[in-house]
């Protein structure tokens, strides 16, 4: 009961963030200022993360794939396609889901506490719409690059770890980068990446808006809400790679 | 005028209003009172709209809000400026911004004409100069000169206040006090403001609601309060030392 008593409240406040605007322009500069805080702002977590994922991932598979009847472009398409289709969709949702789940679950908790949302309410305004709606549609909107972005980088690690180890040849590595692209992971990997945008946003919101107590309510919501994301990343990210890979 | 009509409201099973009829008149500073826990709070909460009430009517000059739907309450809203126990500023907006965001908002003014205004409200409330300062960075009492700047931006038909001068002190309550009056007399407005605190009731009160244990136990103005014979009411109101002393004088 507890757990469709929080479904159902979930999408009431979904249905409450998407109702008509009040004012649009003001909404629009909200969508600007939240790509900054919530993308802009993840750009160098992103950067440290990616470079590693792909220059692990290329090292691992250089130093466990030794046969010689496994050629050693591999290791590239390997670093590729682990970027593309889980490290920077699923990993890079996770981390965002830490960092800027919190973030979104602190802030809206806050506030609720603070009286700053009945602030809202009294003066006629959409508290949800005008919380919820800005950040999520910012996520949708950015993500997907970032994701881009991370795919490219965790590449580019990899051909780093191929330059500075000689774990594999920088050439060869490339060789393996054109070999049997599928573009469909690419479109695979956005979608999943644009779900998981609206998951990490739609469910921190979502606990730090109902939010009763203090500071310690607060922490309790901000982890509520990373655990929740995460979870549910996960689950997506199962039900897509069967939906869409199988 | 606001008009509350047997209103009831529980909290899981536990009953906070209990029957409350009561009319908040315009141009006067309306004040609720009562012991921490008596319901006041409640109360307030109720008539702005922030508590769905379980039974009983809310009226706002004759426009019954609480049986409205939300669309319809939002046109209330809009003419209700609310402040504060904590004052509810944004903390991330400056001082400023806090006064223009309902401008922003609700009004089709241009940004030349929405900062007229704002300066025009902190003015009204004796702010000047603190324009960029942000909330924490503020004192308690340019937080509550702030909020109250804020509530009066749209010019509201009605203004409510949630224990406005608490965690002030005497004299900065004293300054709030007097500014929440000025404002009602010279606007018209209708001014409900909560509070536990006497100088407050003895200062500005010119309709009091003695709020006990969920109902509205007594009814008047400053002047009568002092020679009630509610013993309740006597219990609230003489429990300091300052208005024993105050009433002893008086006899």
């Amino acid at each position: 009961m507890n757990i469709l008593f929080h479904i159902g409240r979930y999408y009431a406040l979904l249905a409450r963030a998407f109702k008509k605007p009040e004012k649009g322009r003001i909404y629009f500069s909200l969508i600007l200022r939240e790509i900054d805080s919530l993308g802009i702002n993840s750009l160098g977590i992103i950067f440290i993360i990616s470079v590693f994922m792909g220059a692990v991932i290329t090292l691992q598979t250089a130093y466990n794939v030794e046969s010689p009847f496994v050629p050693r472009y591999l290791i590239g398409l390997t670093a590729r396609d682990s970027m593309i289709l889980e490290f920077s969709s699923t990993v890079v949702g996770l981390i965002l889901a830490g960092k800027v789940g919190s973030n979104i679950a602190s802030e809206i908790g806050t506030m609720r506490v603070t009286e700053q949302i009945d602030a809202l309410e009294i003066m006629g305004i959409n508290s949800a719409g005008y919380l919820i709606f800005p950040k999520i549609i910012a996520a949708v909107i950015i993500n997907p690059f970032l994701n881009i972005l991370s795919i490219f980088i965790g590449i580019t690690g990899g051909y780093l770890a191929a330059l500075l180890t000689n774990a594999v040849s920088p050439e060869i590595y490339i060789q393996g980068l054109y070999y049997a692209f599928v573009p469909f992971y690419i479109a695979y990997s956005m979608m999943k990446t644009l779900v998981f945008a609206f998951i990490i946003t739609s469910v921190s919101a979502y606990h730090g808006y109902y939010v009763s107590g203090g500071a310690l309510e607060i922490g309790k919501a901000s982890t509520r809400a990373v655990v929740y994301s995460s979870i549910l990343i996960l689950l997506t990210d199962v039900i897509f790679t069967q939906m869409m890979l199988a | 005028m606001i008009e509350v009509t047997n209103v009831c409201k529980s909290f899981a099973g536990r009953e906070v209003l209990k029957n409350i009829s009561h009319v908040f008149e315009q141009g006067k500073t309306n004040l609720i009172i009562g012991q921490s826990g008596s319901g006041k709070t409640v109360l307030l909460k109720s008539v702005i709209g922030l508590h769905a009430i379980d039974s009983g009517s809310i009226s706002y000059d004759g426009r019954a809000f609480s049986h409205m739907n939300s669309t319809e309450k939002k046109q209330i809203r809009q003419e209700i400026g609310m402040v504060f126990q904590g004052g509810a500023l944004f903390d991330s907006s400056t001082i400023l911004e806090n006064v223009m965001f309902p401008l922003q908002m609700f009004s089709t003014m241009t940004k030349a004409e929405m900062l007229k205004r704002a300066h025009f409200c902190l003015d009204r409330v004796n702010l000047v100069g603190a324009d960029s300062l942000y909330p924490a960075e503020a004192s308690g009492g340019m937080q509550k000169r702030t909020a109250i700047a804020r509530a009066i931006a749209l010019n509201p038909k009605y203004l409510f206040c949630d224990e406005p001068n608490s965690g002030l002190d005497p004299i900065t309550a004293i300054v709030i006090d007097k500014l929440i009056r000025e404002i009602t007399i010279d606007y018209n407005i209708t001014t409900v403001v909560n509070t536990h605190d006497m100088n407050s009731v003895m200062e500005i009160g010119d309709t009091v609601a003695f709020i006990y244990k969920g109902e509205k136990w007594w009814n008047g103005n400053r002047h009568e309060i002092i020679n009630s014979d509610n013993k309740e009411l006597n219990e609230f109101v003489f429990a300091g030392e300052l208005m024993k002393k105050v009433k002893a004088n008086q006899e």
